[in-house]
């Protein structure tokens, strides 16, 4: 192995500090370039040790403070003026990060030290395993900086969306460039560098909160910097090009419920409106919060498996078969069974081997969830959906939750993640591997707290989505605060500036106090990775995401203030066709119940036609104009006389 | 330079019929110097007297400093003549805005012993010097022992001699010497040169001047004098108070310092102990000697120490 630099330190080893093969310590001059964080090489008698600064000591000759004070006559400003500087020592702490050869195991010897370069970062990082080669596997994630030096850092794709190990953890305070920013350029990064022969890849992002990634498709204004560390990743600094962005609406049913509402975006931007039958598949999610026991249970899976979507007869209730497939649909057959069992009277609690009660429990909290989530669920039984079957690759799709109730957000977490398994597990999504960020982590999978369905899920994906190709991208401020097992099963843990409570917690006992501070003190756009294949945890910086970011967004491309119902439904068309006006629709649906309106344009919106205007004129149907009914004749009175029988 | 490994030394010596040993001398570590009084001359003041120096001032221009340090073990006994192999080492340090560097460096391997039973022992290794101590007294293992020791420290002596003047060639800074400067003529007339004393076993004064001497006070020196002993190269010397003593010990804080004869002006005295007041810090902590002992001078020994010996 060259040795083109002159070495920066010498390894030392004392019966108190001795060298052992998974540490070492090393001093140098006074003015070195290594830092917390550096990577080293050290060479003796043919044996090679890459380590990685985690601790750095200085200290002088001077036995004690007193000894200091003495000196300087207890003046502090004299201590200046001793005509003689006392030697200091800078004494480094490393963690062996790879040995060559690696057998047999020995403790690490006392030679020289350097920097480490390029090459040295791609050997201590066990890069040479998956970057290189027929089929490398590496992914840019960033660059390690130290002493001048500039490496690009790789991590392993087979580590990073599976098969041998899988799902990305983030943790980070908030508003320093950490989590979104992060997994904005690792995404990237991802799509450019993805090997085709590992398949396709999409994205599904969840916006939990306000317009973080709700821009993705818009470009951002680069600094140089960033466009040189782009260049130095081999990765070009370019948006998505596939985005589609999902939202419900709000509760009036046509504006959609998102900070994505600038009308110049709106051609990527579609409603996500569902309806009875993909609610009740996963009403466990909304139940479970609740007192709903087994006898509920029971009555939901009636429910689903013999009423909903199904023609059901029961002659005791009507004559003429129920066909529920809306929310209305089934509060019109709770309301026949409530009507035949008061028909009943006494005795009659029990409809088949249901208990009234029970059934009016569940009534309720099927009713509450449309109520909710008015705006995600509706009424009409239609529905709006992920393209199922048909994710492209390198597509990104972001949902927008960040305006829903927690319960709807639950909803829509788990109902999308469990149909992307069921499509992976079929092989039929469209793609190969689905990469899924979740931020706010610790509010979905909390350490504490209950069991909830979306947190098994996420234990579920976390534990076995890596042979689906389904993959988990979370962040959360407090790491300490999410479940350990599904933090734990993350093969990537990226963690940026953090809180010092938090690195106190007995998670981050394994770093070193310097790490740790230097984690306290990360400035934006660096981070510390820690990676199967890396022994040790790297410091690492990436550039600015090509993104727009949201602050710059929001001003460039400010929400349009939520419309007037006829201007929005007229918007909603004109997303489908672009000759369609406000002015038209406006006299068009005049004086028509909303519902009905938002009926017609749900259908146009599925069968997305090539005359908006037309199709959704004929679903409006024919207008009832109102007819005045004249008043009834009343029937004359019978005239009265003394005979009482009229005779 | 190569360690000299002396398990194997003292292998090979036991297979010649010597018998191997591994003590450590008494003296090996520096000269030991008989108590004693020898009078001086005062060459300033009729009585000696105290004077008090003024504030300390930083020593201006380059200033180094001169030390050496040794070691020494019995290798071996041919018969009852001990052999013992010393290691000597002087350096020079300068000091470079406020920062001690080495310029000077000697270090010298010694196997020293009554010469039968050098000749003994056969063929050493290359690296040890041979010094034959003298045969004009009868064996005796204590005596012999001594005799080296004395040796080490004459050999140590001649080092930093050499080392000085290789100094003086590059360099007309002051240098800082520990110890006198009487080992050399050369150096008893350099005008640059400072020989500080931390030794007292030999005493300038007796009776009441004694008394005044050793209860110099601090920030003090005492009138300038020159011991009458040293003719051949003569010095002026004068003690300064470098921290008070008082509750301590009288010898707490109290170095001589010796220069050329034409240098000992009493101006010039002044200024140096001013120098030499600012010398104090930092502290030599932690040598037990710090009251006395320079920083710089502990340096030299530091460093000289650090580098490890190389008898093995």
């Amino acid at each position: 192995m060259s040795q083109r630099m002159t070495p920066l330190g010498r390894v030392v080893a004392t019966e108190l500090k001795p060298s052992t093969p998974h540490q070492f310590h090393f001093w140098t001059a006074r003015d070195t370039p290594i830092g917390i964080g550096a990577i080293v090489r050290v060479e003796d008698a043919g044996r090679v040790v890459f380590g990685v600064v985690t601790d750095g000591f200085a200290y002088s000759d001077l036995v004690t403070p007193m000894h200091a004070v003495i000196g300087a006559d207890g003046d502090p400003a004299a201590a200046d003026l001793e005509p003689s500087q006392r030697p200091e020592i800078r004494l480094f702490t490393a963690a062996v990060l790879r040995q060559i050869p690696e057998e047999p195991v020995q403790p690490v010897p006392l030679g020289a030290v350097w920097l480490a370069t390029d090459e040295d970062v791609v050997l201590a990082l066990r890069m040479d395993a998956y970057t290189g080669g027929e089929r490398p596997t590496g992914i840019p994630v960033g660059l390690y900086a130290a002493g001048g030096l500039e490496s690009p850092v790789f991590l392993d794709c087979d580590f990073l969306l599976g098969p041998e190990a899988a799902h990305l953890n983030i943790t980070g305070v908030s508003g320093l460039a950490t989590k979104t920013s992060a997994v904005e350029f690792l995404l990237g990064s991802i799509f450019q560098t993805f090997p085709s022969h590992k398949g396709s890849v999409a994205a599904l992002c969840f916006n939990v909160k306000g317009p973080d990634l709700c821009f993705l498709d818009q470009p951002a204004t680069l600094s140089d910097e960033d466009r040189r560390q782009y260049a130095r990743l081999g990765l070009r600094p370019e948006p998505f090009e596939d985005v589609h962005y999902y939202a419900p609406f709000k509760a009036d049913g046509v504006n959609l419920n998102t900070l994505r509402t600038n009308e110049a975006l709106a051609a990527n931007t579609h409603p996500l409106v569902w309806g009875l039958r993909e609610v009740l598949d996963y009403a466990e999610v909304v139940l479970n919060r609740d007192d709903v026991d087994a006898k509920a249970d029971a009555f939901i899976d009636f429910l689903a498996e013999r009423v909903v979507g199904r023609d059901y007869q029961d002659d005791m209730l009507r004559g003429k078969p129920f066909h529920v497939q809306s929310f209305a649909d089934l509060e019109e057959f709770f309301r026949s069974i409530f009507d035949f069992m008061e028909a009943l009277a006494k005795g009659g609690e029990v409809w088949k081997t249901h208990h009234l009660a029970t059934i009016r429990k569940v009534r309720n909290r099927l009713s509450n969830i449309s109520t909710r989530s008015k705006g995600l669920v509706t009424d009409d039984g239609a529905a709006h959906d992920l393209p199922w079957g048909a994710f492209a690759d390198r597509s990104v799709h972001v949902v927008d939750v960040a305006g829903l109730d927690p319960l709807a957000q639950d909803l829509v977490f788990a109902r999308i993640v469990s149909k992307l398994r069921e499509h992976l597990e079929r092989r039929d999504l469209g793609v190969d591997h689905v990469v899924v960020f979740v931020d706010e982590l610790n509010k979905y999978a909390p350490a504490d707290g209950a069991d909830t369905y979306v947190r098994k899920m996420l234990l579920d994906l976390s534990e076995r989505g890596r042979y689906l190709g389904l993959v988990l991208f979370s962040a959360q401020q407090f790491r300490s605060q999410v479940q350990r097992r599904v933090v734990g099963n993350a093969g990537t843990a990226v963690f940026g500036r953090m809180d010092m409570d938090e690195l106190s917690t007995p998670g981050y006992a394994t770093l070193s106090p310097a790490t740790r501070i230097k984690l306290a003190t990360l400035p934006k756009g660096e981070l510390m990775v820690r990676h199967p294949h890396f022994t040790q945890p790297i410091f690492l910086k990436f550039p600015r995401p090509a993104v727009l970011n949201s602050r710059e967004a929001i001003e460039r491309f400010p929400p349009t203030i939520e419309l007037p119902f006829a201007d929005a439904v007229a918007r909603q068309l004109r997303n489908l066709d672009r000759r369609v006006s406000t002015d038209a629709v406006r006299s068009l649906i005049d004086g028509r119940r909303e519902e009905d309106v938002r009926r017609a344009l749900g259908a146009t919106r599925r069968e997305r036609p090539a005359d908006a205007l037309a199709f959704f004129t004929a679903c409006l149907g024919r207008r009832v104009n109102g007819e005045v009914v004249a008043a009834r004749r009343g029937v004359p009175a019978v005239k009265r006389s003394d005979d009482g029988y009229g005779f | 330079m190569t360690t000299v490994n002396l398990a194997h030394l003292r292998r090979a010596l036991a297979v010649r019929g010597l018998t191997p040993a591994t003590v450590v001398p008494e003296a090996s570590g520096g000269r030991s110097e008989e108590a004693c009084i020898r009078p001086a001359r005062l060459v300033e003041d009729e009585r000696l007297d105290w004077h008090p120096v003024g504030d300390a001032e930083p020593w201006p221009g380059t200033l180094a400093f001169l030390d050496g340090v040794q070691r020494s073990q019995v290798l071996a006994y041919a018969g009852s003549a001990p052999i013992v192999v010393g290691e000597v080492a002087a350096a020079v340090r300068e000091r470079r805005d406020r920062r001690l560097v080495t310029v000077l460096e000697e270090r010298s391997l010694l196997a020293i012993g009554r010469p039968e039973a050098l000749e003994a022992a056969g063929e050493l290794p290359s690296d040890l010097r041979t010094v034959s101590l003298p045969t004009d007294e009868p064996p005796h293992p204590v005596r012999d022992l001594v005799n080296a020791a004395r040796a080490l420290d004459r050999a140590r002596g001649a080092l930093e001699l050499a080392l000085g003047e290789r100094y003086r060639r590059r360099s007309d800074g002051w240098l800082l010497v520990d110890g006198a400067l009487t080992e050399s003529p050369r150096w008893a007339a350099d005008a640059r040169m400072v020989g500080i004393s931390k030794s007292h076993a030999t005493l300038p004064f007796d009776g009441a001047d004694l008394d005044r001497y050793l209860r110099l006070p601090q920030g003090r020196r005492s009138s300038v004098y020159t011991p009458e002993t040293r003719s051949l190269t003569p010095v002026c010397e004068w003690a300064l108070r470098l921290w008070p003593w008082e509750g301590k010990d009288v010898f707490h804080g109290l170095v001589r310092v010796e220069v050329a004869p034409e240098t000992a002006t009493p101006e010039i005295a002044d200024r140096l102990s001013r120098w030499l007041l600012a010398e104090r810090a930092p502290l030599s902590t932690p040598d037990r000697r710090w009251d006395r002992l320079l920083y710089g001078i502990h340096s030299v020994e530091g460093y000289l120490r650090a580098g490890g010996s190389r008898l093995g």
